[in-house]
């Protein structure tokens, strides 16, 4: 009997250990935070913005927007748009194409590309750009100036030749093409560069458009399709060499394709993002001025153009900050509550509000080139009214902002041990709108309306995180009671095991 | 006690069998009004009852085990029963969710060319009347997540974060950053009550 | 009439049973009837480790919890979703009740495999046992549909999109596959026809044919004994050896094993209640869709090899296993004398849960074992 005796101890042993083991294991499991349940589902919403890192502006020529406080120099007037070019034509056939199309290879490129243009695909010829007999298959009829062939046009007649056709309603009407175009070109900054100075540098209709290839703006392989607009323009005006005679800087690419602009339309391919043409013009461009500044930015961010209306700000004019004082231009970033105030405040002396010739009150955007300075404190001294103002607006907002972060992380532990948090959510989608709204509140200035909608935001976390919090407390709740229900079970096995041993010991 | 088979027969008188809901166990006391009284913390714990050895026939501790053994029968099931039984006791108020009517207003309330959010079950839902009859949508503007609200001024419904507008009538997008529509929710209206029916 | 002509049952001369227990006895003769049932012995030699005992256990908790939730879910698409978070957050115990039936369902197929492993290894299913195993298997096959139509349930996109893949899986079976694709999801989609079916298989199709097949298993384990791991029964005669008595003795055994099941219930309820995703979207695919652990193994197998393969060996796999009593067929039981047979299994064990582990992206499959 010693073997069964020794088995019997040995299942005993076996049993009350695992028993034992199972008990503080279940203990110690009831103790800690658990890992993730499996299949939990932390639906939270999405946190209010983050600051991200701020963008170094690191420019290689002297950086300097003049705010135009004198009257801006008059626009040389744009000539009037010239007639089609007259030539012989039936209609159908164009022996330019088929004989350039087998001189060279340059030269059938040159067709290839016109015949899969947007020109080639609509009827409109070599000869309406060109001039000459595209009925005459003999050269020297073709390309005869009598018959209106005028060859290569130089770069400000070419402009007239494709304003010829594309500033006239009539003809543009079947394709519901605008016809400002030409009109608009001229009053831009290359525009009037071409006039002033005949300056052949600047561009004209071919060197966006393309010359022979002409696409449609929509046309995704278009250089002017909306994502590829910003490296158009770069190709250009990010070239150092061409850029010197005019003495502006060449860092906008570079610096757009990092903002919250570039990284939308060049990476999310956000077409609602804005390209260069977006805010400078296309066929009219020029940069924007600091009294126009306002209405462009608020062609797309309306709400906030009619916040910063009832600002202070607004009333103030030029000598006033505008959106690009503290955004930026193009390397806007997400803003955050670190544009209120430097780490430590900056120098103040007399002309950093005061022109010191005429003493009148005014900005200077050079400034605030460095994100870093685009602060409120950079005109706001410590001691001043405004500055406590400031402190006052920093405050709600920070209040809402960590009530919503809480609210946040105990909605995101409660649903970590699986409860269900939708109504929590929803009461934190709540507090969002409110953050939202405060924040953009920001730009009218004012504390009395920065303040409600924060105070609301916060009360919305808060009722969030109460919520919350009562699911965490059901869960102490549920893991206390497991353990005492473990152990009135184990107790249950102890008793059972009690009757077993006597039952055996009987048999 | 009795000696001889089936004895232990008699003792034992185990919830085994099928057909028994057998839940897991909750202390009764659960905070639920319903359930009977929780179960009394327990003596001793004689878990570690670790030498095997042959146990001597003494009345106590047969009269022990006995009891131990009736209190397990008694715990087992109040731990199964009282769950059960606060499980089938129907809760005070459905959510909106499962009964699928939820009253949002009157007429009165909601007067003609006048909107309203109001939340359905967890849900924030905006009620306008239109001129084509009263509609309701999701309240969760379809940009970033703002509650809208109903604008008088231009009549159509706006979040206020970014100034998106919503058409009343059938919740497209009017003007502003929202990329879609606002998800519409069933309305029924009996006299001059307004249901919304949940999804 | 005669003593040959007088049909009436012999009169009961025996003295009436006193006491409370006598009333019920002489009103439903159960005394004779429990002795059968209860008293009879197993060999000593037995090692079940009460797993079969503990699946019909589990079994038990799903026909109670799945009754009480049946009492609060609304089996359709519309309401479906809402009823389970109805009773996750407004529900007393609703929360335990749910995740005590999600648990239970986990347990029960682990306990099942088990339990078929247990018997396949002791070659418990060797005669006369033959029949008990193929009831066995079925039991298994009803399982695991069970808790293919019940994942469904709450409509979750977890639950819809498993269900797509899952029945997609079950349409790429040659020559039927089209046909068992729209029986199982009612449609050509899955719709709400679908979840009324897998409703209506998950909650009286399934339980009645569980039941049945499961008295016919728990008869056929009465009549036949437990198995002697140690030597295969004499053909024909009693089962040898006995010498432990099912009742009260093992029986005690087994409710300390429910005892412990419970316990483990308790805590993985507490500790990991069950939980939903989003409402389910037709329009909207998740990132990856993989089906449960318990058809993992399948799932990843077909990603490796071709997809016929894929289909056509689980099948086949299964078709052997449900027929093995009668291809192994030697009178030999202990696993030291069966080294071939008890070798594959063992392989197909490993890459059983190897694939399982793969699936749970606890291994990676390296790219010679790439058939596809």
């Amino acid at each position: 009997m010693h073997a069964s005796t020794r088995h019997a101890a040995l299942r005993t042993a076996l049993i009350v250990g695992s028993l034992g083991l199972f008990l503080a294991a279940a203990a110690v499991a009831s103790a800690q935070d658990p890992s993730a349940s499996p299949g939990a589902d932390a639906s939270a919403s999405p946190a209010a913005p983050s600051p991200t890192v701020a963008v170094e502006v690191a420019p290689n020529i002297p950086f300097d927007l003049v705010a135009p406080t004198a009257t801006p120099a008059p626009l040389i007037p744009g000539p009037t748009a010239p007639p089609p070019i007259a030539h012989p034509s039936n209609g159908t056939t164009n022996t330019c194409y088929e004989c350039h199309v087998s001189v060279n290879v340059q030269q059938r490129t040159i067709a290839e590309k016109w015949q899969a243009s947007i020109h080639g695909q609509n009827g409109v010829g070599c000869a309406d750009c060109h001039g000459g007999d595209p009925t005459s298959d003999r050269m020297g009829i073709a390309m005869d100036p009598e018959k209106g062939f005028i060859g290569k046009p130089d770069r400000l007649a070419t402009v007239g030749v494709c304003g010829s056709c594309h500033s006239d309603p009539s003809v543009m009407k079947q394709y519901g093409l605008p016809t400002d175009q030409y009109a608009k070109y001229w009053t831009s900054v290359h525009g009037q560069q071409l006039l002033a100075k005949n300056d052949t540098q600047v561009a004209i209709c071919i060197d966006c458009h393309g010359v022979h290839d002409v696409k449609k703006t929509t046309d995704p392989s278009a250089q002017v399709f909306a994502p590829n607009v910003p490296e158009l323009c770069a190709s250009c005006h990010a070239d150092a060499k061409k850029m010197e005679p005019y003495g502006i800087p060449t860092n906008q690419y570079d610096v757009y394709k990092l903002s919250v602009h570039g990284k939308a339309l060049l990476e999310d391919g956000d077409l609602r993002a804005p390209s260069c043409a977006s805010c400078h013009g296309s066929h009219d461009a020029k940069p924007p001025t600091s009294d126009t500044v306002v209405n462009v930015c608020g062609s797309c961010h309306t709400t906030t153009e009619e916040l910063y209306k009832q600002s202070r700000h607004a009333e103030l004019g030029a000598a006033a900050p505008k959106c690009w004082t503290c955004h930026g231009t193009h390397d806007v970033t997400q803003p955050s509550a670190r544009l209120f105030f430097h780490p430590t405040p900056p120098e103040y002396t007399c002309d950093t509000c005061h022109d010191l010739q005429n003493k009148t009150l005014r900005i200077e955007l050079a400034r605030f080139k460095n994100e870093q300075d685009r602060r409120c404190d950079s005109c706001h001294h410590p001691d001043s009214d405004i500055y406590a103002q400031v402190e006052a607006i920093d405050g709600a907002l920070t209040v809402a902002q960590t009530a919503y972060d809480g609210a946040q992380a105990k909605i995101d532990e409660a649903a970590g041990y699986g409860m269900i948090v939708s109504d929590a959510d929803v009461a934190l989608s709540e507090a969002k709108t409110g953050i939202i709204q405060a924040q953009a509140a920001v730009h009218t200035t004012k504390l009395t309306l920065v303040a409600p909608p924060a105070a609301e935001a916060k009360k919305k976390a808060d009722e969030a995180a109460a919520m919350a919090q009562a699911k965490l407390d059901e869960t102490v709740f549920r893991r206390s009671a497991m353990v005492v229900v473990v152990v009135i079970l184990l107790l249950n096995v102890v008793a059972l095991y009690f009757v077993k041993r006597r039952i055996e010991h009987r048999a | 006690m009795e000696q001889g088979q089936g004895s232990a027969a008699d003792e034992i008188r185990e919830p085994a069998g099928a057909g028994e809901p057998a839940g897991a166990g909750e202390p009764a006391g659960a905070g639920d009004p319903t359930a009977p009284a929780p179960a009394a913390p327990v003596v001793a714990a004689p878990v570690v009852a670790a030498a095997p050895a042959p146990a001597p026939r003494t009345s106590t501790r047969r009269r022990f085990v006995t009891y131990l053994l009736g209190f397990s029968v008694v715990t087992t099931l109040a731990l199964i029963a009282a769950p059960i039984i606060a499980f089938l006791v129907p809760p005070p108020e459905l959510s909106a969710g499962t009964s699928g009517k939820v009253l949002a207003g009157t007429t009165a309330d909601i007067p003609p060319g006048k909107g309203k959010v109001v939340a359905m079950g967890s849900k924030p839902t905006i009620v306008v009347n239109t001129e084509q009859g009263v509609k309701a949508y999701s309240a969760i503007c379809t940009h970033l997540g703002c509650i809208v609200t109903y604008d008088n001024q231009s009549t159509s419904i706006l979040c206020p974060c970014h100034g998106g507008h919503f058409s009343p009538t059938t919740g497209a997008v009017i003007s502003g950053p929202p990329p879609s529509p606002l998800a519409p929710v069933t309305v029924i209206v009996e006299g001059d009550q307004i249901f919304l029916v949940g999804a | 009439m005669t003593a040959e002509t007088d049909l009436r049952p012999a009169p009961d001369l025996r003295p009436a049973p006193d006491g409370p227990g006598g009333w019920f006895e002489s009103r439903t003769g159960i005394r004779e009837l429990a002795a059968a049932l209860l008293h009879v012995r197993i060999p000593v030699e037995a090692r079940t480790m009460y797993f079969g005992g503990i699946a019909l256990f589990l079994f038990m908790i799903q026909a109670g919890t799945g009754t009480l939730l049946a009492l609060y879910y609304k089996p359709t698409p519309d309401a479906a979703y809402d009823s389970v978070i109805s009773i996750m957050s407004n529900i007393s115990f609703g929360w335990l009740i749910r995740s005590v039936h999600h648990w239970a369902a986990n347990l029960m197929i682990l306990f099942v495999v088990l339990h078929l492993l247990r018997v396949f290894f002791q070659a418990a299913f060797k005669r006369p046992r033959e029949l008990t195993w193929l009831m066995g298997v079925g039991l298994l096959g009803i399982t695991m549909v069970f808790g293919f139509t019940g994942y469904l349930l709450p409509w979750d996109q977890r639950a819809y999109w498993a269900t797509v893949v899952g029945t997609e899986i079950a349409g790429s079976v040659p020559i039927i596959g089209e046909q068992l694709l729209l029986l199982l999801r009612g449609g050509a989609d899955v719709t709400a026809a679908t979840l009324s079916r897998f409703f209506g298989i998950h909650v009286l199709v399934l339980p009645i044919a569980l039941a049945g097949l499961l008295a016919i298993h728990l008869t056929l384990v009465h009549q036949l004994g437990l198995a002697n791991p140690k030597k295969i029964d004499p053909m024909p005669g009693p089962p040898p050896s006995s010498a432990r008595k099912f009742f009260p003795d093992y029986v005690l055994d087994e409710v300390i094993a429910w005892y412990l099941i419970i316990a483990i219930l308790v805590v993985l309820a507490s500790i990991f209640p069950a939980s939903v995703e989003a409402k389910a979207n037709p329009l909207e695919t998740p990132p990856e869709t993989k089906p449960e652990w318990y058809f993992l193994a399948v799932y990843e197998f077909l990603k490796l090899v071709p997809k016929l393969i894929g289909i056509l060996l689980p099948m086949v796999g299964l078709a052997i296993l449900t027929i093995w009593p009668f291809l192994e067929r030697s009178p030999e039981v202990l696993m030291r004398r069966r080294k071939i047979v008890v070798a594959f299994a063992t392989f197909t064990l490993v890459v059983g849960i190897y694939l399982t582990g793969v699936g749970l992206g606890f291994f990676t499959v390296p790219e010679f074992l790439h058939f596809a």
